[in-house]
């Protein structure tokens, strides 16, 4: 028990990285990205917890009650920020993409031309 | 290099990567049953010194509160990329009809999703202010209220068509929220410097605990979260949904 | 003094609300307004950042957000801890940004003033990264600087750029990633987020290995970021399609700034661990050497401009790793002098590549092959930055290079000058190449060049010239003068630098009264003259093999397939830069299950 949740989060880096390594489809790569962010948020909220605690609002317990970690909810809060942001960016990119070259097949995009002038 | 290469050397990598994370699991702190100092420092302090009880926000607008506001403006700066990338080329009139993709039948809209929108989507917009105001009692806040918000927007479009939406939510006022939401945050951490405090310093009277209005300067911090998210993600659909529609001449430049 | 204190948010928040007030304000505005109020933005960051030099002097400046100051020596609340270092790197950061934001006068037809309003962002996220003493506040700036550049990448909305911009994000998003997981693993076994608290938890357990996996993690993560072998091949994909002014700025200060991030973290957090300090000098510092040569090489390789002066940023930032890998005092006063000197230098050459796609209409040596005649001065330019590459000994480049030199000699480690001497020579070589096939027409019409990658490129041709010079001029000028100066405040600062004093940020006990000798500036080191020696061989050779007989030329026919597989290691996808990842991860594994 005590393994399971870093082995959670090391699986889905490993498993995003694998997805992003392996993709045929950009949309897909970007949801690998999204896969690996989320083995951080599993891995600092694990980093958080402690059994038979209260979640860090007070408003139904007395103050002082053992809660756990209020500091990496709210890293986890601008994990979630940053992720949602740079997937929206990514999207955006890969629409524009789709849109001149009819195609998100990464074997079929380069980034340069790669005609040989003399 | 091939598909094969690359995975072969891929799976090479964590040949060595692989043993180095069971080590690092067999290392890692006892799950939930290690010391936690700083988490234990706020969840004691949030209370007795700031008044709010939803110790999570008191990180979030207090004790980190520049964290958040890098955040607020890294939210701006990748709504406004969203922008430039997608509305340059697009243009910006409002009432062309929405697209539609090649050999797939647009079946009309069922009253039954208008119907179900008409009522849901004010009763969300209420919900979604109602978590981000009580952010300071209990769980909510200004990140999940402003999204709540910009989702109930949304089903405005889904149960009363693109026109109707681009009508209700006009793009020149949700940007000018979300640049304006950003901008108060940032405001309150000069007034603190006005007031001869060091930044973000919590210098207003702030309240009874469990009170809805407690934490004095995280109110108006958090309604500031509040507006540029909702508007941020109020324009990011807006973005996205405008690629449906189907460019005309006009757009061309 | 009270306006002192108002000085550390102030130069990081005060552009951020200047550029929120700008988009919020965008569509009300006339043409000129935005640009001037970015300029006086940057400029104004700039003197403020430079009193701030003046005064961190005698000791840092501390100053906690929120009023939250530690609680028996516990940090409760962010910190920024200034010290001269970073507020002169902030400060040419401003210099940086103002001279670009000059060049791009007039540059974007669209009345919005987005573009100032992301270059105010992208600035205030750098400065908040020079200044920041919490891990995951620097995870914050690091993202605001990632997400400004990625947004700014693909800007020009032709096929290429959003290519170039997609691997640019998705590598440098894994990155993020990989810092996050550094964090989460630094805290669970610190429980704080502070340098200084840090610090002390990793004293406690040095051999830790949640604490060595957590240094992986930060500085793979900022390694991505600095372009650095194995992590290397995105930085030409996105230079060759960034629009010219951004481009300044990602090779000026971005890429070396994850150079400076390593090296904080390294002192402030992770010195007390000796697996980790043996790993630096030995791992990064094959790293470093590595990106030093094959920069060097590809850039020789190179016929598209920006693809060529990428390279060479590669190539020049691997000196800076080699300078933090080495360990010691002087070699780390060099890499922050070569710091802002490279960035001058480089900044001056992307605006010339700027210059001939506004002008000329062309980013390709080979197409451009004889039209810049009518530019001399630009060419002139471009032949000033290829030398001052190539190891000249005036200005800041050369100064930072000899420190780091000495510092090399002083261990022992004599062989890296051979590198540097082959980094040099080859990108010296690369631009100076450039330029006499640009600007004077010599050379062959192609040489290996030609299998390179290139694509048709303009960027907007109604600027005056003598408007894109002058920031070109004086960013050149720049990395002249001020060596002294420079060299005097960093060499005093460094020492404090590599030993911060917790006791003081922290306890708010006394502070160690700060060293008053700067290090002696060291000799013009004779590698000097070798590599601008090898790059002027180079050129020559490039430009005029075609005259030799054919003989000579069949000397290069071995190197030919592994000049093909390393151009196959750059080849644009970004699904084998994320294996490359994996790659380094794994050396970093094994570099420390060795040691």
């Amino acid at each position: 028990m005590n393994a399971l949740p870093w082995a959670v989060s090391a699986g889905l880096l490993a498993i995003g990285l694998y997805g992003m390594v392996t993709s045929r489809h950009f949309v897909h790569l970007i949801g690998c990205l999204s896969v690996v962010q989320a083995s951080t948020y599993v891995l600092l909220l694990a980093a958080g917890f402690r059994w038979n605690a209260i979640a860090p609002i007070f408003y139904s317990f007395a103050p002082g009650t053992p809660a756990v970690d209020p500091v990496v909810q709210a890293l986890v809060l601008t994990d979630i920020v940053v992720g949602a942001t740079v997937t929206a960016l990514l999207l955006a990119l890969v629409l524009e993409l789709h849109k001149r070259r009819g195609t998100l097949d990464p074997d079929q995009l380069r980034p340069l031309n790669r005609d040989r002038k003399g | 290099m091939n598909a094969r290469a690359r995975l072969l050397m891929f799976l090479f990598a964590w040949a060595a990567l692989g043993p180095a994370v069971v080590v690092l699991i067999l290392h890692l702190p006892r799950f939930g049953a290690h010391a936690l100092p700083y988490g234990d420092l706020i969840n004691d302090s949030a209370p007795r010194e700031r008044h709010v009880t939803n110790a999570v926000s008191a990180v979030n607008f207090d004790y980190r509160g520049i964290d958040t506001l890098g955040e607020e403006f890294m939210l701006l700066c990748a709504v406004t990329g969203v922008v430039v990338l997608l509305r340059s080329k697009r243009g910006e009139r409002v009432d062309a009809p929405a697209g539609r993709v090649e050999a797939r039948s647009l079946r009309p809209r069922s009253d039954a999703v208008s119907g179900v929108t008409r009522v849901l989507a004010p009763v969300t917009a209420l919900f979604g202010l109602t978590v981000a105001l009580h952010g300071m009692t209990t769980p909510g806040g200004g990140f999940q209220g402003g999204v709540i918000v910009a989702s109930a927007i949304l089903m405005v479009f889904l149960g009363e068509g693109y026109r109707s939406w681009r009508k209700s939510a006009p793009s020149i006022a949700f940007d000018a929220a979300e640049g304006a939401g950003a901008v108060l945050y940032a405001l309150c951490g000069f007034a603190s410097l006005l007031a001869g405090l060091p930044f973000l310093t919590n210098f207003l009277p702030l309240g009874t605990l469990r009170d809805v209005f407690s934490g004095g300067l995280m109110l108006i911090e958090n309604a500031g979260v509040t507006l540029a998210v909702a508007g941020g993600f109020t324009v990011l659909f807006g973005e996205f949904l405008e690629e449906t529609r189907v460019e005309t001449r006009d757009d061309e430049s | 003094m009270m306006w002192l204190s108002v000085l550390p948010p102030l130069t990081v928040v005060g552009p951020l609300v200047i550029a929120g007030l700008l988009l919020i304000a965008s569509r009300a505005l006339p043409r000129p307004i935005p640009d001037i109020i970015a300029l006086a933005t940057t400029a104004l960051t700039f003197i403020l950042c430079l009193l701030l030099v003046r005064h961190t002097g005698h000791q840092p400046l501390v100053y906690w957000f929120g009023g939250w100051v530690p609680r028996h020596g516990f940090p409760i609340g962010i910190g920024f801890v200034i010290d001269p270092i970073g507020a002169l790197l902030a400060a040419f950061i401003g210099v940086l940004f103002f001279a670009t934001l000059v060049f791009a006068w007039g540059y974007y037809d669209e009345v919005h003033a987005h573009f100032h309003v992301l270059m105010l962002l992208f600035m205030s996220g750098m400065i908040g990264f020079c200044f920041t003493h919490d891990v995951f506040n620097m995870f914050v700036w690091f993202e605001l600087m990632s997400v400004a550049g990625f947004a700014l990448t693909g800007y020009q909305l032709r096929t290429s750029a959003l290519e170039g911009a997609l691997n640019f994000t998705v590598t440098n998003a894994v990155g993020s990633y990989l810092f996050l997981a550094g964090i989460a693993l630094i805290y669970s076994r610190v429980g704080a987020l502070d340098f200084g608290a840090l610090q002390r938890g990793v004293a406690a357990q040095p051999h830790d290995v949640v604490v060595i996996s957590a240094f992986v993690l930060l500085t793979t993560a900022l390694l991505i970021k600095a372009a650095q072998v194995p992590f290397q091949a995105w930085l030409s994909d996105a230079h060759a399609v960034a629009p010219s002014p951004v481009s300044v700025i990602f090779s000026g200060a971005m890429v070396s700034i994850g150079i400076y991030g390593i090296a904080k973290l390294a002192w402030s957090v992770f010195a007390p661990s000796a697996e980790i300090r043996h790993v630096i000098r030995v791992l990064l510092l094959a790293m470093g050497a590595f990106s030093t040569v094959i920069g060097g090489v590809m850039a020789l390789l190179q016929r598209h401009l920006k693809r060529l002066l990428a390279f060479s940023t590669i190539s020049h930032v691997g000196l800076l790793l080699i300078g933090v890998a080495l360990w010691e005092r002087r070699a780390l006063a060099g890499v922050f002098v070569y710091f802002i000197g490279h960035g001058l230098v480089k900044g001056a050459l992307f605006m010339v590549t700027g210059i001939l796609l506004a002008l000329r209409g062309s980013i390709d040596e080979i197409e451009l092959r004889g039209r810049g005649r009518g530019i001399w001065p630009a060419g002139v330019a471009m032949a000033a930055g290829g030398l001052l590459l190539a190891g000249l000994p005036v200005g800041l480049m050369s100064g930072g290079s000899d420190f780091i030199a000495a510092g090399a000699n002083a261990l022992g480690q004599g062989w890296l000058l051979w590198v540097v001497i082959l980094g040099a020579g080859c990108t010296g070589a690369a631009v100076l190449r450039s330029s006499g096939r640009v600007f004077l027409g010599l050379g062959p019409v192609a040489g290996q060049e030609r299998h390179s990658p290139t694509e048709e490129d303009k960027e907007k041709a109604d600027r005056p010239l003598w408007l894109m010079l002058v920031p070109t001029t004086a960013l050149l000028v720049l990395s002249l003068v001020g060596t002294r100066f420079g060299s005097d405040v960093i060499s005093r600062a460094t020492l404090r630098f590599m030993q911060p004093d917790n006791a003081m940020i922290l306890d708010g006990a006394q502070a160690i009264p700060a060293p008053a000798l700067a290090l002696r500036a060291p000799p013009t080191s004779y590698t000097a003259w070798v590599s601008v020696a090898l790059a002027l061989a180079i050129t020559v050779f490039s430009l005029l093999h075609h005259r030799l007989p054919r003989r000579a030329s069949r000397y290069l026919q071995p190197i030919r397939p592994m000049l093909t597989s390393l151009r196959a290691l750059h080849s644009g996808d970004v699904r084998q830069y994320v294996m490359w990842m994996a790659v380094g991860l794994a050396a970093f594994a094994l570099a420390f299950a060795v040691s």
